[in-house]
């Protein structure tokens, strides 16, 4: 039974004009001489629940780095509700959440404190903050191991307490890297309950996932990619861009796909 | 919130967390206490039995072994974040770059101001060094010099904490620039701990505040460079 409410950040755009909730441009990024992403153009609707797919080395971490702010393109650009990635980062911080491989937790502190430290910087208001970790403490069902060090937590335990800062604070996108990994069934089916409770409340929501066939009925759309660029789109709520790249490509030549 | 309050409070969030971890874990508290102890101790032995000699290098030695201890505490401040992607997930809360800069500086700055008056005390029971009078321009000095530190080692333990040698690399790059610090707080100990006979303590603890102050700004305005991929 879940516990916490989902916070939602309204959507920018109004349903006659609608603000895509990703859009890229000819969108790069260079590890050294290799290309991680080599030039991708997609536009994903509000409020959609889209996969990435694709092999190891494919470019779907990296695009997940690059919308959540963590890493800049080399190349094009990238807009989370029509907010430059670069240019406005915190706007797009406000906006998002981001589930990476690393969960991002301090071993020396208890799983409350871990989240309690997160609500701070999240800017959740003060007389909401014990409510509201507590109740995504339950949801995720780490709730008898609150006081506990996460330094004994297993991969697992990791993984759903890194779940449970999503449920903070509210957003309008959520980025998913590999959500299912580490966890049991019980987890994975936590997993699929909020990547649908996200969908129901309107938020767009991003996962990058082996498993595809686990996803199926809570998806919109598909993104296949393939080293580092889109090789086919399926379902709703995804397009390929034809917005214009605003220079010509320019990726240096030699630079080479992995 | 306003955003010099919430960038106030985000710093010691981050601070106070610090904190918390360094007193559960036992970290660095303890050893980096007894190294610098230990080298002050190895001082004594290098200089000799006279303690009128070693009453004259004191002030240097202190600071010496003050840097040291610190070179290792902001070091093993910067490593808990790199455990399990912590710096990467502190990059992504929507925060003012300059809060996390700062709540590092403050963790910094406690551990430093904790390092040296404990060795403020080894070395006035080691060397036969009487404190009593000085106190107050001694702390003056103590918070000055730290203040600096923590400011300059935050931000140099920032562009070190990706590299693979940075145990290295942080010492290495940093000890240039804060030899004005070392040079000034040097000076400042020894002429708190004669009675100040020359008049001279005052210029150098503003040369300690001016240090402090345009590492403060510099470091404030580029490390959030320093989080970005």
């Amino acid at each position: 039974m879940p516990l916490t409410t989902i916070y939602v950040a309204p959507p920018f755009g109004s349903p006659d004009k609608p603000i895509p909730a990703v859009s890229t441009v000819e969108l790069a990024r260079l590890f050294g001489r290799s290309a991680a992403l080599a030039g991708v153009s997609l536009r994903v609707e509000t409020g959609r629940a889209v996969a990435l797919l694709g092999p190891n080395g494919a470019g779907k971490t990296t695009l997940l780095r690059i919308l959540s702010t963590a890493i800049r393109p080399s190349f094009g650009t990238a807009e989370v509700d029509g907010l430059d990635v670069g240019r406005q980062a915190d706007a797009v911080r406000r906006r998002i959440a981001y589930l990476s491989h690393a969960n991002g937790l301090y071993d020396d502190l208890t799983a409350l404190e871990n989240l309690r430290f997160a609500a701070r910087l999240l800017d959740v208001p003060a007389a909401e903050v014990d409510s509201r970790l507590r109740a995504a403490l339950a949801d995720v069902g780490l709730t008898p191991v609150g006081d506990q060090r996460v330094a004994g937590f297993s991969a697992g335990m990791r993984k759903r307490l890194a779940l449970g800062r999503l449920l903070l604070s509210p957003h309008s996108l959520v980025l998913l890297d590999e959500p299912h990994a580490a966890l049991d069934e019980d987890g994975m089916a936590l997993v699929d309950d909020l990547i649908r409770r996200w969908h129901d409340a309107g938020i767009t929501v991003l996962v990058a996932s082996h498993a595809a066939e686990r996803l199926a009925p809570l998806l919109d759309g598909r993104i296949r990619l393939d080293g580092g660029l889109v090789t086919a789109i399926e379902g709703d709520g995804v397009t390929l861009n034809d917005t214009p790249a605003p220079a010509a490509r320019a990726i240096p030549a030699g630079a080479t796909t992995p | 919130m306003s955003g010099l309050a919430r960038t106030a409070t985000v710093a010691l969030a981050i601070a106070r967390k610090d904190a918390v971890a360094e007193l559960r874990g036992k970290h660095a508290t303890t050893s980096t206490l007894f190294f610098a102890a230990v080298v002050l101790l190895l001082f004594g032995f290098a200089l000799g039995p006279d303690t009128r000699r070693l009453a004259e290098a004191a002030p240097g030695l202190l600071w010496l072994a003050i840097v040291f201890a610190g070179l290792l505490a902001v070091g093993r401040l910067h490593l808990v974040e790199t455990d399990d992607g912590a710096l990467e997930q502190l990059a992504l809360y929507p925060v003012d770059r300059r809060a996390i800069y700062a709540g590092k500086a403050v963790s910094g700055l406690a551990a430093m101001l904790i390092l040296g008056i404990v060795l403020l005390g080894v070395v006035a029971v080691l060397y036969g060094i009487d404190l009593a009078g000085a106190w107050p321009a001694l702390v003056l000095t103590l918070v000055l010099g730290c203040i600096g530190f923590a400011a300059v080692g935050t931000f140099y333990a920032g562009v070190t904490v990706r590299m693979r040698a940075r145990e290295v690399m942080l010492p290495l790059l940093m000890l240039p620039v804060i030899a004005p610090l070392l040079l000034a707080a040097v000076k400042a100990t020894a002429a708190a701990l004669a009675g100040d006979p020359f008049g001279e303590l005052a210029a150098w603890l503003q040369l300690l505040a001016g240090y402090d102050l345009v590492m403060l700004i510099a470091g404030g305005a580029t490390y959030g460079f320093l989080l970005e991929e």
